[in-house]
């Protein structure tokens, strides 16, 4: 009897979970919009593998859980939606093209192991991924040792399509976003006393240091007044903006995440109202404004990619993308939609996936995008132009 | 109903542990066989990862369980020394180009006094204090690499460390070197803790974790003894951190989080505290478990938690505590000297 | 500035305050520490976030969460705590339990909620006032009442209610206060209700000054809380909330003076140096040792 008393809690406590878990399903939060097109992912990708024998794989290796998981599923839907585009039009080579997700959970760690995963699969053509810099680095030279062909969406550390030739990015490097940054800061904005918060990881401080080198270049009168590096795992901003306020800070150049810019102009504008803040592209994302709400109004940033756009391509990009996923794409899943492009072109080219072949064909191939016209130097890196974009009555606007 | 049910079951471990006894020799030895020849069974360099990865944590654990299951103090900043041994070592490997054994030392060292450091003030400090000490110690360490940029690099920590070499000879995944390094370093660290459990050092750390005061009223010199085992632990943990930051080559402060502590308590607790091969076994459940079943990728960790739960509610002796719970057997030369003083006590009392 | 911080810093004493109360309490009765307190925050956060979004109301959502998060906390007693008391098992099987307990909870709200930070609506935004230099906003006025309020309703049960005599009962003795009639189990029960309690109050009123919910909210909210419980003296209510004010100073002073890197180790640092310099905290009763 005992016994099943305890049984009865357990159930209990399971039952409980699961009406949670009912619950969130329920209600319309953006949250589940998330888990809803993961596992339209895996619906598709299921559906495909039924169906086809002799596929093109393509391994987006991304973050699909923890703090960053919705920019590895934002990765994998844009390439899914891609490889449906060609799949649609009969696929590549003949051949149907098959997108495999891979977890990294965004630590170097198990992207390690990832990198040895795919590599062991042996029929992987090239790997759309790895999220942030600290990981793509640790992840590329396994890949350039098996001559796999790496396209990072998101990576701006100089340091990265250094590893090999097999190694792109597409994205630009840290010194041309933050130098737009500061464009926007002084140039658009007109301020002077820069403040600089920025978010204590390994892109957050390169950022913040060539922020600091580029104004220093600058001259002039305009100066950074104060810096403050910030933790994640805490939501008190308070005490740095503070500091930054009382050293007379009028434009902060926030180099961090949504989820870090959204609470720092909500926190800054408490103490002061007029203060302006210029972000990063990474911060471009529907999910700014749901969690900032009226305080992220007239946040700026440069944007290589705006969904807003009127470009006839573009639109019916987000057209497709909303209508598979619920949401809007960011500006990195659009440059994964690009990159997985860009590598399926460059098979057709070549007319094989023997991946040196294609590294070749890709080294040489200008793509027309939506993130604009591609090429990659001899490094492996793009250059972009940017859009300065705003926030205006809860929407994305141009900046005029 | 249970009751009986639990004995069956029981008996099929004791069965199995007989089985075990009976061929204790061939199964060594076919054993052996297999994991020296396993590098050139099979080609894939992906599972030849995992293999040194569960390695790697069974050092973690049986350095972890010197602490824990040997003395009964849980730690959970282990994830501390870790850091400590793998940044020292890649540390000196990268910017003194010292070589993979010698920075190793150095990380055992550097971590061994840490261990006294965090040992010594935990002393005054029992149960649940000490392991939030030991929570907070791992917190710091990591704030600490995080933050001193000079020397750790802070955030964009320290890349392209060194695969380590003998002779000139590199040895990496590709070439199985790395893997029969880590067998010897998995065996070194091995034997060490079962003679250390064998010895006088051994009993002491049984009779602290047994009955504290009991132990100081038999003269055990609880102070030091503690301190030991934190520095033995520390030492262990850290070589396996030199070993780690190897395998990846890339370490940054995220890499040692609360959750590569819980992970190695985990392993420690599925074994069975106080146990060797309990080690073993956890670390390959628990470390070969969620590369089997990405799809669970979500409710990894929910089915650690499980795992920690119903351990401490249905089997707190571990998967493989039966051996723990055994009378502890001396070993012969003690056995020997021991009937030696009792019927020298004897002559004497008949003289 | 220093007056701005030492106030930004008593705010957020305030949230640790609250969150370190269910420490105290359910340390107080079973010395145990629930390592699991942290995620139940976080699960109270969600839970409110989920019974906004219903559209019920802004208080009664909250007053959902509360009950929802408080049984919560009596199952966690009933399933994994209560048996292992019935087993007399070691304490730090309890304690490896809580731990596992945490995982589980943070990592089902992960899997149900996404791991992304989530817009938590304002409560009590009535603008800024502005005393001095110093801006102080309504959101950390009403908290601070709030938090004292709960406290004094806190004190005022263990102290001057029956159910609070058969808790304090308990805490002194649990096999004479079972002599006397005293349901222990029911009681230690009750403490982790009112533990899950404060645990939602918390994370309502907190997740509703921040406007952020995640669900790894309570891992360092709750490490530090419990930095603050310990401070102000373990299983003491006013300690609690000295504690967590001490805390939240400190780390803003630290935030100001070394920089906002180093303010997460302040908790810890002054956690080891209490526990070394005077274990039973500032407002603790000295333990007694049994052999």
């Amino acid at each position: 009897m005992k016994k099943m008393k305890k049984w009865v809690g357990l159930g209990l406590v399971l039952a409980m979970t699961a009406g949670f878990t009912g619950c969130t399903n329920n209600s319309a939060t953006s949250s589940e919009s998330t888990s809803d097109s993961t596992s339209t992912t895996k619906e598709t990708e299921s559906t495909q593998s039924s169906e086809s024998t002799e596929t093109i794989k393509i391994a987006v290796a991304a973050p699909m859980t923890g703090d960053t998981a919705e920019y590895g599923i934002g990765f994998t839907n844009a390439a899914q939606l891609m490889a449906d585009e060609w799949n649609a039009n009969g696929g590549v080579l003949g051949q149907q093209i098959e997108i495999v997700p891979y977890d990294d959970k965004n630590s170097s760690e198990e992207a390690a192991t990832i990198a040895q995963k795919i590599v062991s699969e042996g029929d992987i053509v090239g790997v759309i991924g790895h999220f942030s810099s600290g990981v793509c680095l640790t992840a590329a030279p396994i890949y350039q040792q098996n001559q796999i062909i790496e396209i990072s969406p998101s990576a701006s550390h100089p340091d990265y399509s250094l590893v090999g030739d097999y190694i792109f990015r597409n994205n630009t490097v840290i010194k041309s976003e933050a130098a737009a940054s500061i464009d926007i800061a002084t140039q658009d904005l007109g301020k002077k006393n820069i403040g600089i918060i920025s978010i204590k990881t390994d892109w957050g401080t390169n950022t913040s240091q060539v922020i600091k080198d580029l104004v220093e270049q600058l001259g002039s009168d305009v100066k950074v007044v104060a810096h403050e590096e910030v933790v994640e795992g805490s939501d008190d901003y308070s005490p740095a903006i503070t500091k930054l306020n009382e050293a007379g800070a009028d434009v902060v150049i926030c180099a961090g995440m949504y989820n870090l810019v959204a609470p720092v102009a909500k926190q800054y504008k408490q103490i002061n109202p007029d203060i302006q803040i210029v972000g990063f592209s990474n911060a471009y994302s529907q999910q700014l404004i749901e969690l900032g709400g009226d305080s992220v109004e007239g946040v700026c940033f440069p944007v290589i990619f705006f969904s807003e756009s009127q470009d006839e391509k573009i639109k019916t990009y987000v057209d497709a993308f909303t209508k598979a996923y619920g949401t809007a794409p960011s500006a990195l899943s659009s440059q994964a939609y690009d990159s997985v492009g860009m590598l399926l072109t460059a098979i057709e080219q070549a007319g094989t996936t023997d991946s040196q072949q294609v590294r070749k064909f890709l080294a040489d191939l200008g793509y027309d995008g939506v993130t604009g016209y591609t090429k990659f130097d001899e490094n492996g890196d793009v250059q972009k132009d940017f859009i300065k974009v705003t926030i205006k009555d809860g929407t994305f606007v141009k900046m005029d | 109903m249970n009751d009986i049910k639990q004995k069956k079951n029981f008996n099929i471990i004791l069965y199995l542990e007989q089985f075990i006894d009976r061929f204790k020799l061939p199964l060594a030895v076919s054993s052996a066989v297999l994991l020296l020849i396993f590098p050139h069974l099979l080609t894939n360099q992906y599972i030849l990862t995992i293999v040194v990865k569960v390695g790697i944590y069974i050092i973690l654990a049986l350095g972890l369980n010197i602490l824990t299951g040997y003395v009964g103090l849980v730690s959970l900043g282990h994830a501390g020394f870790v850091a400590i041994g793998a940044y020292t070592a890649s540390l000196l490997a990268t910017r003194l180009g010292l070589g993979f054994f010698l920075s190793m030392l150095c990380g055992m060292i550097c971590a061994g006094i840490a261990g006294i450091l965090l040992g010594l003030p935990t002393l005054r400090l029992s149960g649940t204090y000490l392991s939030i000490v030991t929570l907070g110690f791992g917190e710091i360490i990591k704030t600490i690499a995080m933050n001193w940029d000079s020397v750790t690099n802070g955030t964009l920590g320290v890349k392209n460390i060194p695969s380590p070499s003998i002779f000139g000879l590199k040895l990496t995944i590709a070439n199985g070197g790395f893997y029969y390094l880590m067998l010897v370093m998995l065996l070194i660290v091995t034997l060490f803790c079962y003679v250390t459990y064998k010895s006088r050092t051994g009993r002491a750390f049984l009779a602290i974790k047994t009955d504290e005061m009991a132990g100081i009223m038999m003269g055990i010199n609880v102070t030091y003894y503690k301190v030991l085992a934190f520095v033995l632990s520390a030492c262990i943990c850290a070589s396996a951190g030199a070993l780690y930051a190897s395998l990846i080559g890339y370490i940054d402060p995220n890499t040692f989080t609360f959750d590569v502590s819980t992970m190695i308590l985990s392993i420690v607790i599925l074994g069975g505290m106080g146990t060797i091969r309990g080690m073993f076994i956890g670390s390959i459940i628990l470390i070969t478990f969620p590369e089997l079943s990405r799809s669970l990728m979500d409710y990894r960790f929910v089915v650690y938690g499980l795992i920690l739960v119903l351990m401490m509610r249905f089997r707190p002796q571990g998967l493989l505590g039966w051996k723990s719970q055994m009378p502890y057997k001396l070993s012969k030369s003690i056995t020997r000297k021991l009937e030696q003083a009792r019927s020298d006590k004897q002559e004497n009392l008949s003289q | 500035m220093i007056g701005q911080q030492i106030f930004n810093g008593l705010t957020l004493g305030m949230a640790y305050a609250l969150i370190a109360v269910g420490y105290s309490l359910v340390f107080g009765i079973l010395r145990l520490v629930n390592f699991s307190h942290g995620s139940v925050y976080a699960f109270g956060a969600h839970a409110a976030l989920l019974f906004v979004g219903m559209k019920l109301g802004i208080f009664p959502a909250i007053l959902m969460s509360l009950i929802f998060t408080g049984v919560l906390g009596i199952l966690i007693d009933k399933t994994a705590l209560e048996p292992l008391r019935k087993k007399k098992s070691m304490p730090i099987a309890s304690l490896i339990t809580t731990i596992g307990i945490s995982n589980i909870i943070q990592n089902m709200l992960t899997a149900t909620f996404g791991s992304q930070k989530k817009a938590f609506p304002a409560l009590f935004d009535f603008g800024v006032i502005s005393v001095g230099k110093l801006q102080i906003s309504w959101t950390q006025i009403c908290m601070c009442i709030i938090s004292l309020m709960l406290m004094l309703v806190l004190v005022l049960l263990v102290h001057k209610t029956k159910i609070g005599l058969a808790m304090r009962a308990c805490e002194q003795n649990p096999k004479a206060a079972s002599m006397m009639g005293i349901n222990v189990n029911f009681i230690i029960s009750f403490t982790f209700f009112l533990g899950g309690v404060s645990a939602a109050i918390a994370g309502a009123l907190i997740s509703g000054y921040y406007q952020i919910v995640y669900p790894n909210m309570g891992y360092m909210a709750g490490l530090k809380a419990f930095a603050a419980a310990v401070l102000g003296g373990i299983g003491s209510l006013p300690g609690a909330l000295i504690g967590g004010l001490l805390v939240g100073v400190s780390e803003s002073m630290a935030a100001t003076f070394l920089g906002s890197t180093y303010r997460d180790c302040m908790a810890f640092i002054i956690l080891i140096i209490v526990l070394i310099v005077r274990p039973n905290g500032l407002f603790g009763k000295k333990g007694i040792t049994k052999v």
